[in-house]
């Protein structure tokens, strides 16, 4: 059992305040992904949780037990580094027992649970080598299986994928879903890769500038993001954000190009608006707006197209093949029912009537 | 190729003066063994002499005492300050450079220092101990047959733990920080974060340094000159002492090489097993 309480967590190094109040609660068994851009604060939050920074205000509970004031080893929490940290003079077996041998567990015991996980984790022909005679993804599941042999309360990621090439990175990851349906251990993993952040969790924790944008399942963020910020951050090609104001209940563009809404927000005419797309969410339409192509990138299943629509430079992604030439006119629309409205000055969505 | 003889005579004249520098007293002590003070050869005379001298298997003994004392004192000693000095604390940098001074005070200064320091009847140390009643009567320190040796190891300590100190932290500070906070995670107490991750990782640099400090003290000579001259009845005279007296007191420098002849062959194969561990963690590390 291993829930996880983040009750109004703060870090200062100094006078800075990097982290302004962060509460996530987390429950026993699920996989929580924190996510955000570059120096958001991220590892430091993942840190405090280990018990390898102080938390300078705010409280963290694991298992319904404040943690604040005890070390990582009273924690029951493992970790697995963006580095690996490897001990490099130990052997894989020796790496992935070495909590357990300081634990004074009797030998045969560490040889028992070393070898489960090195046959989950494909390990065993390597028990013997040492971390430099591995490769970069035989390293990273050691690091894991260093990780799994302690049967910790909580498992912690910080970016453990990022050192790896392209093609290993998406297999390691269904490996570590996997292991994680099979041991349904209570995980917060790091990442700035929000797909990663979008196939691996449970939910997801979208911070900024040390603060939590929005909670929620990889779906409810995508497709009611509380804000500018989670909509331009989930997702892949990112939301094309358009510029505006609301006018008769419609939405119109600055170059007075006029968009319906599914529903008639709540607000005078001229509040100054800002209308959500995401690519995958325009439509080839006779009766639509007219859009002149920049660029068509046909990526064989769909194709994107970069396109001058409303003033705008967006971009559209369809499954029809385009064989428009730069320069000539589409007619496409936003697809009603799942447009996005943002204040824009607040950032904030502005919800159905 | 051109260019490569080209190389070879520019430092041409460089190796030649080295070589010169090495090869000649090295061959003409060889030669010295050999011959008797006029240059006529003598065979093994010099050395069957300088062997079945009464000083000889003192100082052998003594040489060991010396040696092994101060290199377990120093190794453990330098670690362990390593260690501390490798610890994030208020004024390191000052207590860092604190404990360079015995490390940096020329040998002769440090000697006659502490000569006075270790006097019978005005040295502070006695008067330190027998003011507040700790040691009944004055410690000859020096003269006693029984302590003098111990001290000298003593000072030799003092004066070369901050170099294993310093050669050990530079070695501490290029382990990544990460290991250290996988260690916490993995449980390990301070205590056992030193054993399993700091000493397994400086290993190759307290192999080195040891054997450093081997050809150091194996070549000693500034200290116990300075202090007692391998005195008092030959209780620390080791065997460069011993070399060195016979050379330049009795005069005997024929038996003097022969005894130079003997212990290079032991720094010679002590200096091999160094650079031989050197080239193994070299290739270890790769
Ligand atoms: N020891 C420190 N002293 C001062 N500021 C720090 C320290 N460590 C981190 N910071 C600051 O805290 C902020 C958050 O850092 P953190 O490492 O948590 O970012 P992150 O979200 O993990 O980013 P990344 O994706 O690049 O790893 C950064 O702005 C960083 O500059
Ligand atoms: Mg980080």
């Amino acid at each position: 059992m291993g829930s996880v309480s983040i009750r109004d967590a703060r870090k200062s190094y100094g006078s800075v305040e990097i982290l302004h109040g962060v509460s996530v609660d987390i429950a026993d068994g699920e996989f929580v992904v924190l996510v955000g851009p570059s120096g958001c604060g991220k590892s430091t939050l993942l840190r405090m949780l280990a018990g390898l920074e102080e938390i300078s205000g705010g409280e963290i509970a694991i298992d319904g037990k404040v943690v604040n004031a005890l070390p990582p080893k009273e924690r029951d929490i493992a970790m697995v580094f963006q580095s690996y940290a490897l001990y490099p003079h130990m052997t894989v077996a020796q790496n992935m027992g070495f909590s357990l041998k300081l634990a004074r567990a009797p030998k045969e015991e560490i040889k028992r649970r070393v070898t489960v996980a090195a046959q989950m984790l494909g390990l065993d022909p390597y028990l013997e080598r040492y971390p430099r005679q591995l490769s970069g993804g035989q390293r990273q599941r050691v690091a894991m299986g260093r990780a799994m042999v302690r049967n910790p309360k909580v498992f912690l990621f910080d970016e453990p994928l990022s050192n790896l090439d392209a093609k290993l990175r998406v297999q390691m990851r269904s490996e570590i879903k996997q292991n994680h349906q099979r041991l349904k251990t209570t995980t917060v993993y790091v990442t700035h890769d929000q797909i990663e952040a979008m196939t691996m969790a449970d939910r997801i924790v979208v911070m900024h500038d040390g603060i939590v944008e929005q909670i929620g399942t990889p779906l409810e963020l995508y497709d009611y993001p509380n804000n500018l910020f989670v909509a331009a951050f989930i997702g892949s090609p990112s939301m094309n954000i358009l510029g505006g104001k609301l006018v008769g209940g419609r939405f119109v563009a600055a170059d007075g190009t006029a968009i319906e809404l599914p529903y008639a927000p709540a607000g005078e005419d001229g509040r100054a608006v800002s209308l959500g797309v995401r690519p995958e969410h325009f439509v080839l339409d006779a009766e639509g707006i007219d859009a002149e192509i920049i660029t068509v990138e046909p990526t064989g299943s769909e194709t994107q197209v970069a396109m001058r629509f409303a003033g705008h430079e967006v971009v559209g992604v369809f499954r029809e093949r385009i064989t428009g030439l730069p320069g000539e006119k589409l007619r496409v629309k936003p697809d009603h029912d799942r447009i996005h409205l943002f204040d824009s000055k607040s950032g904030q969505r502005i919800q159905h009537a | 190729m051109h260019r490569q003889s080209t190389g070879y005579l520019f430092v041409l004249p460089a190796l030649l003066v080295l070589g010169l520098l090495i090869a000649y007293p090295v061959a003409y002590t060889g030669l010295l063994s050999v011959t008797d003070n006029q240059g006529n050869y003598v065979g093994v005379e010099n050395f069957a002499r300088i062997l079945g001298a009464r000083a000889t298997p003192t100082a052998f003994v003594n040489t060991l005492w010396w040696v092994f004392g101060s290199i377990v004192f120093q190794v453990i000693l330098g670690v362990l300050a390593a260690i501390l000095l490798n610890q994030n604390f208020r004024g390191r940098a000052i207590v860092r450079s604190v404990t360079l001074i015995p490390w940096v005070v020329p040998g002769i200064v440090a000697a006659t220092t502490w000569a006075w320091m270790l006097h019978t009847e005005f040295g502070i140390i006695n008067y330190m101990l027998t003011a507040p009643g700790i040691v009944p009567e004055p410690v000859g320190w020096l003269t006693n047959g029984s302590t003098v040796l111990p001290v000298m190891i003593a000072i030799n300590i003092w004066k070369m733990f901050p170099f294993v100190a310093i050669m050990v932290l530079a070695g501490l500070q290029s382990i990544p920080n990460d290991l250290y906070e996988a260690a916490r995670i993995d449980g390990a107490s301070f205590w056992e974060e030193v054993w399993y991750v700091m000493l397994p990782q400086v290993r190759p640099v307290i192999i080195a340094v040891t054997l450093l400090l081997v050809i150091w003290a194996l070549n000693h000579i500034t200290i116990i000159y300075a202090i007692t001259r391998g005195g008092p009845a030959n209780r620390t005279l080791i065997t460069p002492i011993q070399i060195f007296r016979t050379a330049f007191e009795s005069v005997q420098f024929n038996q003097a090489a022969a005894l130079s002849v003997m212990f290079f062959a032991v720094a010679i194969v002590v200096v091999f097993v160094y650079i031989r561990t050197l080239a193994s963690n070299a290739g270890e590390a790769r």
